[in-house]
């Protein structure tokens, strides 16, 4: 394949790693653009070349068209791949890419449009015959339209940014005396994270289930999708562990299809091509509403790669080239089970905090059917202008228990200090009998925590600990650390030679 | 070689001779194993274990972090100072991050759960609240001001 010669990548942290990985795989020069936090970053290190993009808040850095733009012009990129979060779903950047007559690596920036507003996708989905959950269809003008809108749903709702995305700018309202200042930290919130801080309001859909389709279509009115990715355990509303297939398709075998049929509905509609993702919300009884769109690559896309052996990123740059997605509808098989767990710089005993740090030392997974998509290394430092995601881990195996078995086996390889994070939280998730039963929901961790017995530790563990700290202490007492040493010492030895 | 340590708040010594051990732990707890150290891999009876220390009292074993000092006790001569809690309340912040808002002028007169100052980090906003209906004594939280995990931030009387 010859579709692009150079691309620049125009994100940051394991996606950047990804995306620098696919072009080395493909022949294909990349660039990685970099702030001033990312100079030392892992994707800066792997990539052919790197570009200076601004400060590190993202505002001056990876949110500025005109210098991303700048950067891919200046290093002769044909194409921009933008990655996920950041300018991924920016119809602006898109057709500034266009009018600079380089391509952007997405969908068209009219598909952007119709749906980045969720309100407006809301609509669009109604219209391709999608079930949505009832709610507001624009933006709510003020606070007591916001009441009425409740009212007439009942409580509980939830409200949402219209231009939102990973749980910013989201709130749960039990009751009207919530809802003005609820109304006002979304607004904010969204406005901070979105610059756009209109919000609107949904009827709550209890416990649901997080299950979305992954769709691929081509310039040519191609459109296919690539099943589910179940994502219902989330922190904050974030998702942390996803996994293809969904367990409720077992009971529900029919589900898949449906569901992919309405995704490809709704995303016809809209002009779609490239990769993209439709969310839908699952209740008890199985029955799906229409949620959102991502109109980019989505942060798991690793457990639908394993299950259908596909390459996504691949596929992004044959189809921005405008070649014909040469797959079709029944090519596509899916083969075992994939569970993707999200590595974060936070404290799973602290309200997931962010934790940001210095990683101090590192020892990676491996070994048969794990995957390892991280941006980190010894020595990194992770900044804490950004998102504290360090890594995704993700195993396959041909049943769900022995990918989550496999899974475990890799979390427990993983040697990760400095930072706190969420590696041995992970770890008691896959123990727990309900999650092993595939008992799912978007309420799933805070059930866990109501039931998480406090671990109690291993006396013959913190003997081991105990150990090793008391006799590295008394060593290195003894001598003054100094530093450098090791280069004064073969200095010194070389004059003497 | 004898050492005290004190493990998730709780004390207990460890015994080193040779290539055994004898950990105590002040609930009653006793472990004897023969074992071998070499860099961050620990044998207790043939048992493994791989210690890694992270910052201050961290440490991790296996995955499992736990929080760890081990001390000489010979270098205990004096104690920690008493513990100055006439009231007087310090509010730090609970992870680094940039001090985005400051709420509180000193002299003010808050109640129990006002905020005082909002801490942001990855995009993370976390409001630190006041934890007494009282006075705003200090106010040491500069806006934009880059501030570390257990910083005061201000303090309440």
């Amino acid at each position: 394949m010859n579709v692009f010669s150079k691309v620049l990548v125009a994100n940051r942290g394991e996606i950047a790693v990804r995306l620098v990985r696919a072009l080395r795989e493909l022949g294909i020069s990349s660039i990685a653009a970099y702030s001033d936090a990312d100079r030392g970053s892992l994707a800066v290190r792997l990539a052919d070349e790197a570009a200076y993009v601004g400060p590190s808040p993202s505002s001056e850095s990876y949110l500025r068209i005109d210098r991303i733009v700048d950067v891919a012009k200046r290093h002769g990129a044909q194409a921009i791949h933008p990655g996920y979060g950041f300018l991924s779903e920016n119809a602006e950047f898109a057709e500034a890419c266009a009018a600079a007559g380089i391509v952007f690596i997405g969908p068209p920036a009219e598909a952007i449009r119709k749906l980045g507003s969720k309100t407006a996708a809301r609509q669009l989905a109604i219209a391709a015959g999608a079930p949505v959950v009832p709610g507001t269809e624009r933006a709510l003008s003020d606070w007591q339209e916001a009441r009425a809108a409740a009212d007439d749903l009942g409580y509980p709702v939830l409200l949402k940014a219209a231009a939102g995305g990973g749980g910013k700018g989201m709130r749960r309202v039990d009751r009207e005396s919530d809802l003005k200042s609820a109304l006002r930290d979304a607004a904010s919130e969204a406005g901070r994270a979105f610059g756009n801080s209109e919000v609107y309001v949904e009827k709550l859909v209890e416990e649901p289930r997080h299950i979305e389709i992954q769709i691929l279509g081509d310039h040519h009115g191609h459109l296919i999708h690539l099943g589910e990715r179940e994502c219902s355990i989330q922190r904050r509303h974030q998702k942390v562990i996803e996994e293809c297939p969904s367990p409720l398709m077992g009971s529900h075998p029919e589900l898949r299809e449906r569901m992919g049929q309405a995704a490809v509905r709704v995303a016809s509609a809209a002009g779609y091509a490239n990769a993209g993702t439709v969310e839908f919300l699952v209740d008890r009884d199985a029955n799906f509403y229409f949620l959102e769109v991502n109109t980019r690559l989505q942060v798991e896309h690793p457990v639908t790669e394993l299950v259908t052996g596909l390459d996504l990123v691949e596929w992004q740059l044959k189809i921005a080239a405008r070649e014909r997605l040469t797959l079709r509808q029944s090519d596509i098989t899916w083969r075992g089970s994939a569970i993707e767990c999200r590595i974060y710089a936070e404290d799973p005993d602290h309200d997931f905090l962010p934790a940001p740090g210095r990683i101090v030392h590192l020892s990676e997974p491996s070994g048969p059917g794990v995957r390892l998509d991280s941006g980190i290394f010894e020595g990194w430092d992770v900044p804490l202008e950004y998102d504290p995601l360090l890594a995704k881990l993700a195993a396959w195996g041909p049943t769900r228990e022995a990918a989550i078995r496999r899974l475990d086996r890799a979390l427990s390889e993983y040697v990760l200090t400095g930072v706190r994070h969420n590696i041995a939280f992970f770890q008691e998730v896959l123990a727990d009998a309900e999650f092993r039963e595939g008992r799912l929901s978007t309420s799933f961790l805070d059930r866990f925590f109501e039931r998480r017995k406090k671990t109690e530790a291993d006396p013959e563990a913190e003997a081991a600990a105990a150990l090793a700290i008391a006799l590295s202490s008394s060593a290195s007492s003894s001598p003054p650390a100094r530093e450098m040493s090791r280069w004064l010492d073969s200095g010194r030895e070389e004059l003497l030679r | 070689m004898k050492r005290h340590v004190v493990v998730n708040g709780r004390s207990g010594t460890i015994e080193i001779e040779g290539s055994r051990l004898r950990y105590e732990r002040e609930d009653g707890v006793v472990i004897e194993r023969e074992f071998s150290l070499q860099g961050t891999s620990v044998l207790l009876n043939g048992r493994s274990y791989r210690v890694n220390r992270g910052a201050g009292k961290e440490v991790w074993v296996n995955g499992r972090l736990l929080s760890m000092e081990v001390f000489d006790p010979r270098d205990l001569r004096t104690g920690k100072g008493a513990s100055a809690n006439h009231g007087r309340q310090e509010i730090a912040a609970s992870m680094p991050g940039k001090v985005i808002r400051v709420l509180v002028t000193a002299g003010d007169t808050v109640e129990e759960g006002q905020g005082l100052v909002v801490v942001e980090a990855m995009k993370m906003q976390n409001e630190m609240k006041s934890p007494k209906t009282g006075r705003v004594a200090e106010v040491r939280a500069r806006l934009d001001a880059t501030v570390g995990a257990g910083e005061i931030l201000v303090i309440v009387e």
